[in-house]
């Protein structure tokens, strides 16, 4: 195929994909490389504490393979990416399990290629607005992945191992759509096996409840692939609800699960997983995501309207407030988002808290 | 006083909470699977665990989960790990039962929840990938799937294969190297099928109240075995049993009102 291939690539997949040139794969397995910006990394323990415009305009380039984190809407930076938006970066390559977030930045060229695992909001359904970002090739898939074979490739990276050997993707068609994963034979046993390389994104953004200003931080609820993505990227930017004293962490080490050394950018920005939730702190704004899943999706006219109407829109993520609170009735909205988050993980009285929902676009129009 | 009877979704729930054996560990995905996991555990197995993949487990009971990530999914729980822990308790035999949806099912259990005609490029519907349904299907010990069951749902062939059921039939799963028994079960709003012990492929094993044979074969886009012995009637669930379903496990109706709510 390919005679300067870097690396060696599953051919039939390189096939399928289309994929003439595999220069496009090789910096998401390069581990040399990897390593090398490790080790040129300012390894003072310092205060990293920056704006979230800094942030994203230092350690966010165009091109590079930006993760989409936490759960889809469960501690998700995507007010970060939202800034990724109004700062105009193009061509980022997402990976993740779950990579939902990806599609409203693929439809705006923020993102480019997709390593996909999954789209959409479970029981919100598919999103039309990736399947015509596919069609018309505003995006464009690099690999097929199950969100737990892709975890074990960033978890490879965290370990330090260059691939792991996996029983996940076997017998799969979407062995012959991912270039990076192999079918062989496990020395030991006989059996088939999957191999599944170290990936190593170039960025990883991180919303964390709580992080001291050098970087360590704190995970409350599922660590979901955080953890390894922390350890696997290039460049690692915390956003934070808050940031707390170093001693904090030190007299109260649990649930501290990303040290100070692999950090570059520590933000504090509350909120900054809205209009996702975030575990401890606030639930997620539902109406936002039937509105987008339900409306704007249906048309790049609505998405596009959509996206300057809460993106472009609004500066930071007190803009979004702002109009999140006008929509919904008042500054109480955002306290019973607060409320919903701690009821339901029974950190408050939950009896008498409804979590009743009233779907804001009435059920009998324009029937989906 | 009389309730009302079952409808379509309220009877499926009602059977997948039946393939739930009490002390199992149950994975949970989101919608009517979840409804018949939390079914089973307020009515006959009150002592199952909880697994989510976002790594929630063993949650305290609550409001049900509107995502498996969502609050409830580790609400007050002792412990709550990572996406690749949850999965590895599949693959290391912790995980009794897994729960599994798609867009279309075939003979074997195989599933494709990646596109709907043409090819990969020239799609008629782009879904919404595999999630965790790949990781589930290659390590869980039993893996039941749930679908409605009409004949393009239920095709001879898959437009794409997702996440491998018992592949093209006899042992070709084991020699694929992938762990577990497979697709053990089928729950549709006809009733339960199951999978011949040799060839495994899908066949009839027990049909809702009112039902029968022809219209089970009727739904499906290939031909369905029959059992041995005869086929056996579900029964409608009872009266209590369908109040708890509808007053504690989904009071709101999320999941199980019918005809279904717009998503």
């Amino acid at each position: 195929m390919c005679v300067s291939s870097k690396f060696q690539y599953n051919e039939k997949a390189l096939e399928n994909l289309r994929i003439k040139d595999t220069s496009i794969l090789d910096h998401l397995i390069d581990h040399q490389s990897f390593r090398e910006n490790s080790l040129k990394k300012n390894r003072r323990k310092e205060d990293k504490r920056m704006s979230l415009k800094d942030a994203i305009a230092k350690y966010v380039d165009d091109g590079d393979i930006c993760t989409d984190a936490g759960f889809a809407y469960v501690r998700t930076p995507i007010q970060a990416y939202f800034e990724i938006m109004r700062q105009g970066k193009k061509n980022l390559h997402f990976i993740g399990s779950p990579n939902t977030n990806q599609s409203y930045l693929m439809f705006k060229g923020c993102a480019k290629y997709s390593h996909n695992s999954y789209v959409g909001a479970e029981m919100r359904g598919t999103d039309r607005l990736y399947v015509r970002n596919i069609k018309q090739g505003r995006g464009i898939v690099l690999s097929e992945w199950g969100h737990g074979s892709m975890g074990q490739g960033f978890k490879a990276a965290q370990y330090g191992m260059p691939f792991v050997a996996s029983k996940q993707l076997l017998g799969s068609e979407m062995l012959d759509y991912n270039p990076y994963v192999k079918v062989d034979t496990d020395p030991f046993t006989g059996q088939p096996v999957t191999l599944i390389p170290a990936l190593h994104p170039d960025v990883t953004i991180i919303h964390c409840q709580q992080a001291d200003m050098f970087g360590n931080a704190k995970i409350f609820g599922p660590a979901v692939n955080d953890i390894a993505l922390a350890h696997s990227a290039r460049k690692v930017i915390i956003t934070c609800e808050e940031v707390v004293p170093e001693l904090q962490l030190r007299f109260d080490p649990a649930f501290t699960v990303i040290p100070f050394v692999v950090v570059d950018a520590v933000v504090e920005l509350p909120f900054g997983a809205l209009p996702g939730a975030c575990p401890g702190y606030y639930y997620w704004y539902r109406e936002w995501w039937e509105w987008i899943f339900r409306i704007a999706s249906k048309t790049d006219e609505a998405m596009d309207h959509y996206l300057q109407y809460w993106v472009y829109g609004s500066d930071d993520q007190w803009g979004f407030i702002d109009k999140m609170s006008q929509h919904m009735g008042g500054s109480s909205y955002l306290h019973n988002l607060k409320r919903l988050e701690r009821a339901e993980e029974y950190l408050i009285e939950d009896k008498g808290v409804s979590f009743d929902y009233q779907m804001v676009i009435p059920t009998s129009e324009g029937g989906v | 006083m009389a309730i009302a009877p079952a409808n379509p979704f309220e009877q499926l729930a009602f059977n997948l909470a039946s393939l739930i054996e009490d002390g199992m560990v149950v994975y949970v995905g989101t919608g009517l699977p979840m409804v018949g996991a939390l079914l089973a555990k307020k009515t006959h197995a009150p002592n199952i665990t909880m697994v989510y993949e976002s790594g929630g487990q063993d949650p305290w009971e609550g409001p049900m989960p509107w995502s498996v990530g969502g609050a409830a999914t580790f609400r007050r729980s002792a412990l709550t790990l990572e996406m690749p822990h949850s999965f590895a308790m599949a693959a290391n035999g912790y995980v009794d039962i897994c729960f599994q949806g798609a867009a279309q099912i075939d003979m074997y259990g195989n599933l494709n929840t990646h596109f709907i005609g043409g090819g990969f490029h020239d799609f008629k519907h782009r879904l919404s990938g595999s999630g965790g349904g790949n990781d589930l299907a290659s390590l869980t010990e039993k893996v039941v799937l749930v679908g409605l069951q009409d004949a393009s749902k239920f095709p001879a062939k898959l437009d794409f294969l997702t996440s491998p059921g018992h592949l093209t039939g006899g042992d070709s799963r084991q020699k694929a190297g992938l762990l577990g028994q497979g697709p053990i079960a089928v729950v549709s709003q006809l009733g339960i099928m199951d999978f011949h012990p040799v060839s495994k492929r899908m066949r009839i094993k027990a049909i809702n109240t009112g039902l029968n044979a022809e219209i089970c074969q009727a739904c499906t886009g290939f031909e369905l075995l029959m059992p041995d012995g005869e086929i056996e009637q579900i029964p409608i669930p009872p009266d209590d049993v369908l109040t708890v379903l509808r007053e504690e496990v989904d009071p709101q109706k999320i999941f199980i009102q019918f005809p279904p709510r717009v998503k």
